[in-house]
């Protein structure tokens, strides 16, 4: 399981957005839970997801205009808490691999 | 004092729209009411699908946002195929739809429908108006939205009490996007990386698709394509960013692209993708698709990356950014010719197409149409057996010279959106290739062709068969031909003269000579030259095929070059 915290703007169907995400690839949503921040708002998801899924959905989720942020949980937390989608450890990884 | 419809009207002159698209309705009428005097043309299409796919072609044609009108309930759901095809092509566009009055939203009332989310996983942003103050703003951030990045579709829902109250005065908005703290963008650091990979390959390739076109950066592609001198070929959609005749060139690639570029594709140590999103039509089983290749990828929306297979290294941004700054690099490097590689990939021994191919009559009708066409001529597919014919045999250097619906394949597309491209480019030959039975989905806007005397020159492959589902089903489902038989079409040139278009017929027969006959030369000439609309219906034989095909599920290296003979 994997924990996903999405931060957004609170405009019409983005929380939507990001639930359809998940939905059309036919992934359960055991958990879903939405704040409501100061500003902006906050919903954290707990998904059953493989890592190549991880990373489709880091980035559909931040190719939504008013995503504002996007983290993923423990195992992946050095990789997504920075730049989304991290295209600098990808790069230092071909780099290293080339 | 003005209503709602006209600062709806005076905000989408600010966005520059001088053309829009639509089929009036209930509520929509406010805005129909303030049309005139607007300083924007309105097209009446006869169905709001052939409002949004001409919105589609006009922006398709000039890469300006789109824009569709229709109305509440039945007309807002009309354009629901022409928004899912926008999303899946990249077009900019923007859906404008009347909705009930605010009092009544949620009421099940006359020709309500839910639109907004009826359309929330097809659009790319879209608003629900709720209060006449925030209207300048809503459709400036639709326009941003819908062109910015990855163009797509965008759809704002109006009330009709919303257009027709008054209000003091209201001025167009601007729209600045929110900052994020991080935005995705490839660091300098890309450029060094694909050299040392390009100095480490043996046999790179270079596979272009429609985001090259779309980010402006062709002429800085073609210059750094000519650099490196790799094998090259293009996604349906990227046909034009690259000259065919370029000595490296080899055609389109995927399900129906030539056996010479899905071999290099399939051989390939280093994959360069330009601005493509590499779907199952262009990858075959995702599992073998350049099996041996590392994949560098160029896209503007980090969304595409990874779909199919992961890449190796991501280069996220504006291909007009990137493509230069890898150019810059590679001039400062001593890279390795190729030359074995490429004299193999683009030999001779790898024809395009079989020689049976070449001698079918449709492709030599489809050669000769396209052989006498005007140059920077824009040729549009519909969707089908024609539309790969076309893809496989149009050679233009034009990069927005070819127009089809690609990502979707929404049958019915071709005509309306031919509409929206000759009303954009006037002077332009707009050359439309229909199926009999996509012709037939959207056969009613031979009104507006008619009514607007747009010189649109029509071509129908008639072979009485939706056919490409009629060739699977021959190769893969034992021949049941179940529900593909088309046999008791109307007579389409009778149709064509009933909406005064003028209109002919040519079989097969006139192709058996090669070259044609004077008198068929002369009279593909008549037709592509005339200034008028005119319909051309060629019959083709039924059960004639597209080949190469690489069957559903399997490797490019797999693909049909001819029907296997029938036992």
């Amino acid at each position: 399981m994997q924990t996903f915290q999405i931060r957004y703007r609170n405009t019409q169907g983005t929380l939507m957005r990001i639930l359809t995400a998940v939905s059309r690839r036919a992934l359960d949503m055991p958990s879903v839970h939405a704040d409501a921040g100061e500003n902006d708002h906050e919903v954290t998801l707990v998904l059953d997801v493989n890592p190549k899924q991880i990373g489709q959905l880091c980035r559909e989720w931040y190719a939504i205009p008013d995503v504002i942020k996007v983290r993923s949980g423990a195992a992946h937390e050095a990789e997504w808490s920075n730049a989304h989608p991290p295209t600098g450890v990808s790069i230092q990884r071909a780099a290293a691999r080339a | 004092m003005l209503k709602g419809a006209e600062i709806v009207l005076q905000c989408l002159r600010a966005e520059g729209v001088e053309l829009m698209f639509g089929y009036p309705g209930g509520a929509i009428m406010p805005l129909y009411d303030a049309l005139d005097g607007s300083g924007i043309r309105h097209i009446l299409t006869r169905h709001e699908q052939g409002a949004v796919f001409a919105a589609e072609g006009y922006a398709r044609v000039t890469g300006k946002v789109g824009v569709a009108i229709a109305t509440s309930g039945p007309g807002a759901t009309n354009l629901v195929t022409g928004i899912a095809d926008a999303k899946m092509d990249s077009v900019p566009l923007v859906c404008i739809t009347g909705q009930v009055r605010s009092a009544l939203i949620g009421t099940d009332a006359f020709q309500e429908t839910d639109v907004f989310g009826v359309t929330l996983s097809l659009t790319k942003w879209s608003h629900l108006v709720r209060t006449l103050d925030e209207i300048p703003e809503v459709i400036a951030e639709g326009f941003h939205w819908a062109r910015s990045g990855r163009p797509g579709p965008v759809i704002i829902d109006i009330p009709t009490d919303m257009l027709k109250t008054k209000k003091e005065s209201a001025r167009p908005a601007k729209f600045t996007p929110h900052a994020r703290p991080a935005d995705a963008k490839a660091d300098g650091g890309f450029t060094d990386t694909i050299v040392a990979m390009l100095q480490q390959a043996s046999r790179p390739v270079a596979l272009v698709g429609a985001g090259a076109k779309l980010s402006g950066a062709v002429p800085e592609l073609r210059r750094l394509l000519d650099q490196l001198n790799i094998p090259t070929f293009a996604t349906v959609h990227g046909l034009g960013a690259v000259p065919p005749q370029s000595p490296y060139y080899l055609g389109m690639v995927g399900m129906h692209g030539t056996r010479a570029a899905n071999t290099a594709l399939h051989e390939t140590d280093l994959l360069l993708v330009f601005g493509a999103r590499l779907d199952d039509r262009v990858t075959g089983d995702p599992s073998r698709f350049a099996p041996h290749a590392k994949i560098v990828h160029f896209e503007i929306d980090p969304a595409q990356l990874d779909r199919v297979r992961p890449c190796d290294l991501p280069v996220i941004g504006d291909l007009a950014e990137t493509i230069p700054a890898f150019q810059a690099e590679i001039c400062r490097h001593a890279l390795p010719d190729f030359k074995d590689w490429h004299a193999v990939a683009c030999g001779p021994e790898r024809a395009e197409l079989d020689p049976r191919g070449l001698a079918q009559p449709t492709i030599r009708f489809l050669d000769e149409l396209f052989s006498r066409l005007p140059e920077n001529s824009v040729v549009l597919a519909d969707v089908g057996q024609h539309q790969m014919w076309a893809a496989q045999r149009y050679r233009s250097s034009y990069p927005r010279g070819f127009i089809t619906s690609g990502g979707l394949g929404a049958m019915g597309f071709a005509l309306p959106a031919a509409v929206g491209v000759q009303l954009a480019k006037p002077d332009t030959c707009v050359l439309c290739v229909s199926g009999d039975g996509g012709f037939q989905m959207n056969i009613q806007e031979l009104a507006t062709v008619h009514r607007l005397d747009l010189p649109i020159k029509m071509v129908i492959i008639d072979n009485k068969y939706l056919g490409m589902v009629r060739q699977w089903q021959q190769l893969f489902y034992e021949r049941n031909y179940a529900e593909t038989d088309l046999s008791d079409n109307p007579d389409f040139v009778e149709i064509a003269k009933a909406y005064k278009i003028p209109s002919f017929r040519m079989n097969e027969d006139a192709m058996r000579e090669f070259p044609v006959s004077e008198q068929t030369g002369n009279e593909i000439d008549r037709f592509l030259h005339s200034p008028n609309p005119e319909l051309l219906v060629f019959d083709c034989a039924p059960e004639a095929n597209v080949f190469p095909m690489v069957p559903a599920g399997a490797a490019l290296s797999e693909m049909l070059l001819e029907e296997e003979p029938s036992e």
